[in-house]
């Protein structure tokens, strides 16, 4: 018995070194091949359509790779300082666009043969802005943009305050105090405003814009963001929100219909079954719309709207560029370019996904005809443009997702009432100084 | 036997090869980069011992050793104590209890999946509105109200040591009944007929015969828990949160090298997590070899005893015999 | 009495029993029926009923990738490293339990102690240093390492220092057997059922190791399981939970097998070793 595994085992090993290096073996002469090929880095498969368009019309093969948004710095990190396997073109988020575009990984767009600057005037700004790094130089662009807004319910809308128009309802949701009081009313007729005070971040956000962190590497900590503390708190005192907070299952769950109020337990405890209630509004952009409302509102589709809330903002975004160490910079420019500036395929992007883009020319021809079912019958498309323009530019740091995300983890501390405001202020300049310790906090 | 110890360094050669270059290479490397500021991007800036001095005053790092400390040891007690208690029941050759293959695969289930699948799942079930335990636990009538797992400090530090728990119980019991499988049956038999109960027997047996593959369970799971970290990130999406009380030492190390861009502090976070795990290692090492040592002494002279006994025994029935 | 009393345990020790079992494999279970069912049921909640979405949920998860080929290089480098490290280890646990030559305890407590370096920060030297021997791309990164497991030597040792009696290795050195034959028909016999129960965690180790095979490989016909399942989570399908959950599944029935496999293997030795009789 034993001998016999023995030698099945010998066999095994046999087997799997044979097949380690007829695989190695064979991994080497593909390699000769695929100089010709385009390789495309992502996280997300948003690429994959117009990656099948390009080989169409260049005759070439694109090879995209998609790595996991959490993954995918510590996938590119070491690939782009070494060269080793680096891909010719690759995609970055928001979150860690400004730390790429001022290091050397993004060719200068700006630059011969590619003069990207002659561009500027077809994109909203913000979004061509947001691609250049310290010096002014275009590193990465983007075909879309994401600018946000306030979706909510129709028929609560009309219900509780009377109209279902956007503008009317934007008007009533333009500053805190009204917010407030549109709350209020909700409340009184057993509806909730937001799903949980997060909700409110972006207004406060955008309320002041300034940058978090000035040249001078000191925090800038303005009025607007320290009453996001008080506004929070509000918020959860006076119960306008419904205890679901972004991305958690009941998030999702309360766009389809109402949900049960301060937990789940209807079945079990009969006497809460009385307590349900129903959202009204999301704060969510141009995106939220696709990814998030449409699969997750099924029962509620059309009953929708979008509108202003109290400040523009924007959430999200990706851009794209040409890896500087690219052996193919032409063809890869070819690609950021078909992406980016190419009237008949932005078009056609458009009108199929939606998408609302960042270059001009485009939306401009096309605007008009937008009408989005989902929405009753709105046009989010010229919505969404006009939210665009509003937006401050130059205003976004490298440091921007992480002191967000800290800053807001403060403040559900002070909401849960576990720090006082100043206890969390302070607590949140230190995360900040522990994060960065270059950064001079107040 | 003198003439043939050299032959000791061919057995070891191949191990020791692939260790320098696949794994000591990339560790001094590390090592370098303590003594710098380095942002993972062009070259690293020298600072000598800046980033020693600094986490030797950095209040997070505390809070990190802190909890992981809570989470791994409650977890420990907990997996250890099933695992022994279950070892105990199926080595008894009184209660002979059948199944033992099966239950032991089915308790090693938990840790075929991948770390990630986990924390899906159980951030899915610990939703505090939607999640599946606590609408199981009221069913029952445990608690009355649905607790918010992963809100308060306590709850959401103890939810990560019994999802470990969960996780490595049937692993720690499947190297310890390898460990078992090792002790001769002699040992049992002499003390059944012995009369020792089953206390004795686990106590005076099982447990002191385990002990090399219990410092193996003990070393592995040290060296494992205070690297907690895949866990804590996917539930809290990285942010340790609530208060920070699932903020462990790797997570922290893990936020300043890739959340961050600290990678010359997370290095020196690696080798203080280097330090801290030799120093525990070693305490536990010295204090398990020590006891090991009285202990084997201990079983031995038990046999001993149970030998004697059985003796004794056999001419007192030959003496009521004769008498 | 006495008897009635011992039913009663025995009773108790086997509902006990099947209740551990049961909190083991639910999360299976819900992932089996998961992958049957619709995202928007998934989200609602958790049934036992399977649903009928699997083949859908199969088409869907196809189209964004060959799961299949992600198989084929899973089980080559699992089943490469799971022999390397179970061989290699033998050896090294056999040259430290059984010789005492100059240095031995200084290079295993070196060994010990390097099993403590935290992982995560290794990683860019790791990389560098396969950059430099020109094997990104390839699976020896995720292979050759194997043949030093600290961890498996450890557990070897541990083993060997209980089970193995100098006077076997005595008589077949006066049999006149060489070193290395005395490790393969005396040693490695007697270590199989450790050597066994460690290549269960090695295996499953490999199969399920997700950050290496990540960063050194780059062509997605070589990706393993793990890497393409991340592949899945950065796609559409991530909205998909069904596929999801699918993909999970299938990446997870494998070792389930390879697992109860081996697992039968160490259950032969240790009633021939002490519970029998």
């Amino acid at each position: 018995m034993k001998k016999m595994l023995g030698m099945v085992l010998t066999l095994v090993l046999l087997a799997g070194l044979i097949a380690g290096c007829s695989n190695s073996a064979s991994s080497t002469t593909e390699k000769g091949k695929d100089s010709d090929v385009l390789k495309v880095w992502s996280f997300t498969d948003e690429l994959k359509e117009p990656i099948k368009t390009f080989e169409e019309k260049n005759g070439v093969k694109v090879e995209l790779t998609i790595i996991p948004i959490a993954d995918y710095p510590t996938k590119l990190k070491p690939v782009l300082e070494s060269g080793v396997g680096a891909p010719d073109v690759f995609t970055g988020e928001i979150a860690f666009l400004k730390q790429w575009i001022n290091r050397d990984y993004w060719e200068n767009l700006s630059a011969d043969p590619y003069n990207v600057d002659e561009w500027s005037d077809d994109y909203v700004p913000y979004v061509f802005d947001l691609g250049k790094d310290n010096e002014g130089n275009v590193k990465a662009l983007s075909w879309q943009t994401t600018p946000g807004g306030i979706f909510y319910r129709r028929s609560i809308a009309k219900e509780v305050l009377g109209t279902d128009d956007p503008a009317e309802v934007g008007s009533m949701m333009s500053s805190w105090e009204k917010m407030y009081e549109v709350g209020d009313k909700l409340k009184a007729e057993g509806y909730r405003l937001f799903p949980d005070e997060g909700s409110v971040r972006w207004f406060s956000k955008s309320e002041d814009p300034q940058p978090w962190v000035n040249e001078n590497d000191e925090l800038i900590m303005t009025q607007a963001k320290l009453d996001y503390f008080d506004q929070a708190k509000e918020l959860r005192e006076k119960d306008y929100t419904a205890f679901a907070p972004e991305w958690s299952p009941s998030w999702f769950a309360s766009m389809n219909g109402p949900v049960a109020y301060n937990g789940g337990w209807e079945e079990v405890d009969e006497k809460a079954s009385g307590d349900k209630t129903e959202v009204f509004s999301y704060a969510l952009p141009t995106w939220g719309l696709h990814s998030v409302l449409k699969p997750n509102a099924e029962e509620t589709a059309g009953d929708w709207a979008v509108t202003t809330g109290p400040a523009p903002y924007f959430w999200g975004g990706t851009w794209l560029g040409v890896y500087s160490g690219s052996k193919n910079k032409d063809l890869a420019f070819e690609f950021v370019k078909m992406m980016t500036h190419d009237e008949e395929f932005l078009t056609d992007w458009a009108k199929e996904t939606g998408d609302v883009l960042s270059y001009l020319p485009v939306t401009n021809k096309i605007k008009d005809d937008f009408s989005e079912e989902f929405l009753g019958g709105q046009n989010n498309y010229t919505f969404f443009l006009e939210e665009a323009k509003k937006i401050e530019p130059g205003i976004v740091t490298e440091y921007d997702q992480q002191i967000d995300t800290l800053l807001g983890s403060k403040v559900s501390e002070y909401v849960e009432g576990k720090l006082t405001k100043e206890e969390a202020v302070q607590e949140f300049y230190k995360a900040v100084k522990n994060a960065y310790p270059n950064i001079k906090t107040p | 036997m003198k003439r043939l110890d050299h032959k000791g360094y061919y057995f070891i050669a191949p191990f020791f090869v692939i260790f320098l270059v696949f794994n000591i290479y990339p560790v001094l490397l590390t090592f370098y980069y303590t003594f710098t500021h380095y942002e993972g991007y062009g070259k690293p800036e020298f600072i000598g011992l800046a980033n020693y001095a600094r986490i030797l005053t950095d209040s997070y790092f505390l809070e990190a050793f802190v909890n992981t400390w809570k989470i791994w040891g409650l977890n420990f007690a907990l997996q250890l104590g099933i695992a022994l208690f279950l070892a105990a029941l199926f080595s008894d050759l009184r209660f002979r209890i059948k199944g033992l293959g099966f239950f032991r695969a089915v308790f090693y289930l938990p840790n075929l999946i991948t770390i990630s699948s986990v924390a899906i799942l159980f951030s899915i079930m610990l939703d505090w509105q939607y999640g599946s335990i606590n609408q199981f636990l009221m069913k029952i009538g445990l608690i009355a109200e649905p607790i918010n797992w992963l809100n308060s400090p306590f709850a959401s530090q103890a939810s990560v040591s019994l999802i470990l728990t969960w996780m490595w119980f049937g692993y720690t019991f499947i190297v310890l009944m390898a460990g078992v499988s090792g002790i001769s049956k002699e040992y049992y038999e002499a003390a059944l007929i012995d009369g020792a109960n089953r206390i004795q027997t686990f106590f005076y047996i099982t447990l002191p015969l385990l002990k090399p593959i219990m410092l193996y369970v003990l070393i592995t799971s040290l060296i494992g828990g205070l690297q907690l970290f895949d866990l804590p990130m996917l539930l809290t999406d990285g942010l340790g949160s609530p208060d920070g009380a699932l903020n462990t030492m790797v997570l922290y190390l893990y936020n300043q090298a890739f959340r961050y861009n600290n990678y010359g502090y997370a290095a020196t976070i690696a080798y203080m997590l280097f330090l801290i795990t030799v120093v525990f290692s070693a305490i536990t090492f010295k204090s398990m070899y020590r006891e090991a040592k009285g202990e084997k002494a201990a079983a031995k002279e038990e046999k001993r005893k149970i030998k004697a006994a059985k003796k004794r025994g056999n001419t007192n029935a030959q003496g009521k015999k004769v008498a | 009495m006495h008897k009635e009393k011992k039913l009663l345990n025995k009773t108790l020790i086997y509902i006990l029993l099947t209740v551990l079992a049961i909190v083991s494999f639910i999360p299976f279970y819900m992932m089996i029926i998961n992958a049957t069912r619709e995202t928007k049921d998934i989200i609602m909640g958790f049934t036992f009923i399977p649903g009928t979405e699997l083949v859908e949920n199969y088409k869907n998860m196809m189209s964004y990738v060959n799961i299949w080929a992600g198989f084929k290089n899973s089980l080559i480098v699992s089943v490469t490293v799971t022999i390397l490290s179970g061989y290699f280890s033998a050896l090294t646990a056999f040259g430290f339990a059984v010789y005492n030559f100059k240095g031995k305890n200084q290079l295993f407590i070196f060994m010990l102690l390097m099993m403590m370096v935290p992982g995560q920060l290794g990683l860019i030297g790791f990389y560098e240093l396969n950059k430099a021997l020109g094997f990104l791309d390839t699976f020896i990164p995720l292979i050759v390492p194997a043949i030093a497991s600290p961890f498996v030597v450890f557990f070897l040792k541990q083993y060997l220092s209980s089970t193995l009696h100098p006077s076997l290795l005595e008589a077949a050195r006066i049999d006149g057997a060489g070193e290395l034959k005395i490790f393969h028909t005396i040693a490695l016999p007697i270590m199989m059922p450790a050597v066994a129960t460690m290549s269960i965690f090695t295996f499953i180790g490999s199969w399920n190791n997700y950050i290496l095979p990540l960063v050194v490989i780059f062509s997605p016909e070589k990706y393993t399981l793990p890497v393409l399942m991340g592949f899945l989570k950065g796609s559409q399908v991530a909205q998909n939970l069904g596929s999801l959950y699918l993909g999970i599944a299938i990446s997870v029935v494998p070792i389930m097998i390879a697992f109860l496999f081996f697992s039968k293997y160490i259950i032969t030795s240790i009633s021939a070793g002490s519970v029998k009789g």
